[in-house]
């Protein structure tokens, strides 16, 4: 076999349709979280799940409020 | 094997559809010039994800075809594949161009040493006169002839038959189209000594899948 027909065998050897899917689903999915910000994931999450966002904005403001006095109160009795 | 195609220059709107469009296909992009492929790099350096998605494009198949004949399976090849592209992808920084290789070679590079790093972490399943067992999983797509698998299989058997170091050298010459300086850079061999072993290996590679391709080979 000539250079030629050894180049043609590896065409034989190309990803198939589903792998190249796949492939690119993957690298492509890595990707975009990468470049992601995470101020961009919150606005996404508050876009997406207003109800889950509620309920992560509401956790947040009462750790937020009785985080300090709980904090104080350690502190005193130490 | 000069990568520059005439007319190929720079990545225009409708070279970015063109390649958006065969890209569910599965097939290669049109290759683009050196220097177009070196704007692209600066691009994507940038942060322009439209270049890095060409660049992708430009070189997923091919890493892919590489690592193929490198490894025993084709899902150890998609492995390699999205993550020697991640890593090319991400580490565009990294990149110096040379004078006496590609881009490409670059690329390849990085496929070699992480089919390497499988290579490793597979040693223990080769079997005890440390060839590889049968080809467990060619790949096929049930959307091919009978010909084409028929051909692919023999590829994969002959390429099992050769050591590790000539089916990585062959598979970056047919592979990858590198040339024996590229090939020399990627795995850190002189290209004297690449076109022996190339030389040596064309001509085992050849005459066993002749032998398997012919009626009495024993495939059908």
């Amino acid at each position: 076999m000539n250079d030629d027909e050894l180049a043609g065998a590896w065409t034989t050897i190309e990803p198939t349709v589903d792998q190249r899917r796949r492939i690119d689903a993957h690298v492509f999915a890595w990707l975009e979280a990468r470049d992601t910000t995470l101020a961009a994931e919150w606005l996404g999450l508050l876009r997406l799940r207003p109800f889950s966002a509620a309920g992560l904005v509401a956790v947040s403001a009462v750790t937020v409020a009785t985080a300090p006095p709980l904090m104080w109160l350690a502190l005193a009795l130490w | 094997m000069a990568a520059a195609m005439p007319g190929a220059s720079v990545a225009s709107p409708l070279r970015l559809l063109f390649a958006a469009l065969i890209r569910p296909l599965g097939g290669d992009a049109e290759p683009l010039s050196e220097d177009a492929i070196a704007r692209l790099v600066d691009q994507a350096r940038a942060g322009d994800t439209g270049a890095r998605h060409t660049l992708y494009v430009q070189h997923v198949d091919r890493v892919f075809r590489t690592v193929r004949g490198m490894l025993r399976s084709a899902a150890d090849a998609e492995d390699v594949t999205q993550d020697a592209m991640l890593t090319v992808l991400t580490s565009l920084h990294k990149y110096t161009p040379r004078a006496d290789a590609r881009f490409a070679a670059w690329v390849m590079t990085i496929a070699v040493n992480t089919a390497r790093r499988r290579f490793r972490r597979r040693r223990p399943a080769l079997t005890p006169t440390g060839e590889l067992p049968e080809i467990p999983d060619d790949g096929a797509d049930p959307a091919d002839g009978l010909d084409r698998a028929r051909r692919r299989r023999a590829l994969l058997i002959a390429l099992a038959e050769l050591s590790e170091r000539e089916r990585v050298i062959v598979s970056l010459r047919y592979g990858a189209e590198l040339n024996a300086s590229e090939i020399g850079v990627a795995v850190g061999v002189e290209p004297a000594t690449i076109r022996k072993i190339l030389e040596r290996a064309r001509t085992r590679l050849g005459a066993r899948i002749e032998g398997l391709l012919a009626p009495a080979g024993g495939m059908r």
